[in-house]
């Protein structure tokens, strides 16, 4: 049985919160180290954010307007890393450093000093690819599959993008290690696996998929490395390489990564919709397997990417059959949430609106996700705006609103402080009605034939551009209310109580708001964990 | 009262301990056997 730390012995070092910027440089309080990710997630996503606005400034008319070309692919593939592994995987590190001791009433991460490493290897990683722009010949500009032969062209940038992966790589590695170790050995007396909420289960699930696939990644770049400058020939077909196998090995890692992305957030709004409904969560259970089931699956699908590269038709039934397998748990989800509300008492906070919106817009990028999965079908929406499309619904209204409505729902709670209400619908309104007329018209640029990542089109496409990209600039500045909001809420919020909803259940609902410096210092008892852990 | 915490406190130090060690070589192992394999098959 996990039993939590009960400080019996002195812990004179860990007795007062530090000041400065040692608080900061030297941190093992999960809480810091949680904000520290949560606001270098926030700086990426708005330089991420900013390349998306340059894409579609270029977009928006026929013709080159601003950029040459190279820049335009350095933009596109310096967006989506950045997005990826510097705004949403940060992001959701630091909710899992704040939330996952508090949930689990531990005091702290399992391994403090670790933590403290896996966050400050981060802006050596960020500050080496962001500075591949300065460098000769430009950022990378191979996009984020890095594919091969085209990447090996990369300049100087070349061995600045690998290392940035691989430090990236080993940052995610060792957080998910923390979070495992947390998880396993950090548990209050009480808490069985099955008394878990839900945002820590698929946590745990995540890090065993960024675990296992994480070091794929690491040596598909190493060939990369290799073959640039020590005359391997891995994936250069006149030396007796194979270029399709860097696509294999890719994408073995990069479809699990897809769920890395995604699975935290179907844990989010499992916390988020039984608050609102004030019902619980509808197959706590069944939710927990879905989840187990989906990461399973993500292993065996990956050569959906690469319909068109070729392979035996064996290969196309077993890999189509395979991803439409994965409707099945992510349905069980979207019933048992939608089973949720069902005769609930309902409410429509800005938590609720951002997971409403996950649930009913990630849908949309599943049924696409599924059209794209039929390889006849694959051949046409190849490498489209309809691709574009997809995972941008996928990872927009998905990931992204999955870390709003995170961020809303436990904001009160970090900060002991009522956040603006009305700002916060204003946010989520704008967000959701840009979010959809920047991503809905690029289904139908890419279902007539507008390929990806171009600078330039044929004039027919020009409508639903400047509609798309017009969608991108409203959406892109309303983002900028929220870290107005977060501002404004730390400075003169309203203060709150224990329990900022009324319908929220779970540990960190018991512990102050803010919560003191060290959170659960002795066990919670059997009552607190009884109240907390009902589901 | 306090001797049962420090154990407690001990015991759960050690599996802590365990588990990151057995974490890590797993992830050492995967991360540096995935790049050394590839490596020999590329000498071949």
């Amino acid at each position: 049985m996990a039993e939590v730390l009960t400080h019996a012995e002195p812990h004179d070092e860990h007795d007062h919160t530090p000041h400065g910027w040692r608080r900061w440089v030297y941190s093992t309080n999960h809480k810091d180290i949680g904000t520290m990710y949560l606001v270098f997630a926030c700086l990426m996503f708005f330089i991420g954010g900013g390349a998306a606005m340059l894409i579609r400034l270029e977009l928006f008319k026929p013709g080159l307007q601003f950029f040459d070309p190279q820049f335009f692919n350095s933009l596109t593939t310096m967006h989506a890393l950045i997005m990826i592994f510097g705004a949403i995987m940060p992001a959701w590190t630091g909710l899992a450093n704040w939330m996952i001791p508090m949930q689990l009433g531990a005091p702290d991460m399992a391994l403090p000093r670790l933590n403290n490493l896996s966050f400050w290897i981060l802006p050596f990683a960020f500050t080496l690819l962001l500075g591949s722009f300065f460098v000769p010949g430009g950022a990378p500009a191979g996009g984020w599959t890095m594919y091969p032969p085209l990447i090996l062209q990369t300049g100087a940038a070349f061995p600045m993008l690998i290392f940035a992966v691989h430090l990236m790589g080993a940052s995610s590695i060792l957080g998910a290690i923390n979070v495992i170790v947390t998880i396993m050995n950090m548990r209050a007396p009480g808490i069985s696996l099955l008394r878990m909420p839900l945002f820590v289960w698929t946590w745990l699930i995540t890090a065993y998929l960024l675990i296992a696939v994480m070091p794929v990644l690491a040596g598909a770049v190493t060939m990369l490395l290799t073959d640039h400058f020590f005359g391997t020939t891995f994936f250069t077909a006149a030396g007796g390489g194979d270029p399709v196998m860097f696509q294999h090995i890719f994408w073995f890692f990069g479809h699990p990564e897809v769920y890395i992305l995604i699975l935290p957030a179907f844990g989010i709004v499992s916390e988020v919709i039984p608050t609102f409904s004030r019902k619980p969560l509808f197959g706590y259970e069944t939710m927990v397997y879905a989840t187990a089931s989906i990461a399973f699956l993500s292993f065996i699908v990956w050569a959906h990417h690469m319909f068109t590269v070729g392979m035996p038709l064996a290969g196309q039934l077993f890999f189509m059959l395979s991803t439409m397998l994965i409707a099945v748990p992510t349905g069980v989800k979207v019933f048992n949430w939608t089973a949720t509300m069902w005769k609930g008492s309902l409410s429509f906070e800005p938590p609720m609106l951002f997971a409403l919106a996950f649930l009913f817009l990630f849908t949309i990028g599943g049924f696409s996700g599924l059209m794209l999965a039929i390889v006849p079908a694959d051949y046409q929406y190849q490498d489209t705006y309809f691709v574009v499309a997809h995972f941008h619904y996928v990872l927009v209204p998905g990931t992204i609103f999955g870390i709003m409505a995170g961020v809303y729902y436990w904001l009160p709670k970090w900060t002991g402080r009522m956040y603006d209400l009305t700002l916060a619908k204003w946010h989520f309104w704008l967000s959701t009605i840009f979010v959809n007329v920047l991503f809905f018209p690029q289904h139908f640029l890419g279902l007539a034939g507008m390929p990806r990542r171009i600078p330039d089109y044929a004039v027919q496409f020009t409508d639903w551009n400047m509609v798309s990209s017009l969608g991108g600039f409203g959406f892109g500045l309303s983002q900028l209310l929220f870290p107005y909001l977060i501002w404004k809420c730390v400075r003169s919020g309203v203060p709150i109580g224990n329990r900022a909803w009324e319908g929220a259940h779970g540990l960190e609902w018991e512990l102050p708001s803010p919560p003191p410096h060290h959170s659960w210092t002795e066990p919670p008892s059997d009552a607190v964990i009884a109240r907390g852990c009902a589901h | 009262m306090a001797a049962a915490g420090m154990e407690a406190a001990t015991q759960q130090r050690r599996r802590v301990r365990r588990s990151a060690l057995l974490w890590a070589l797993l992830a050492a192992a995967f991360y540096l056997g995935f790049i050394i394999m590839a490596l020999l098959r590329g000498a071949k």
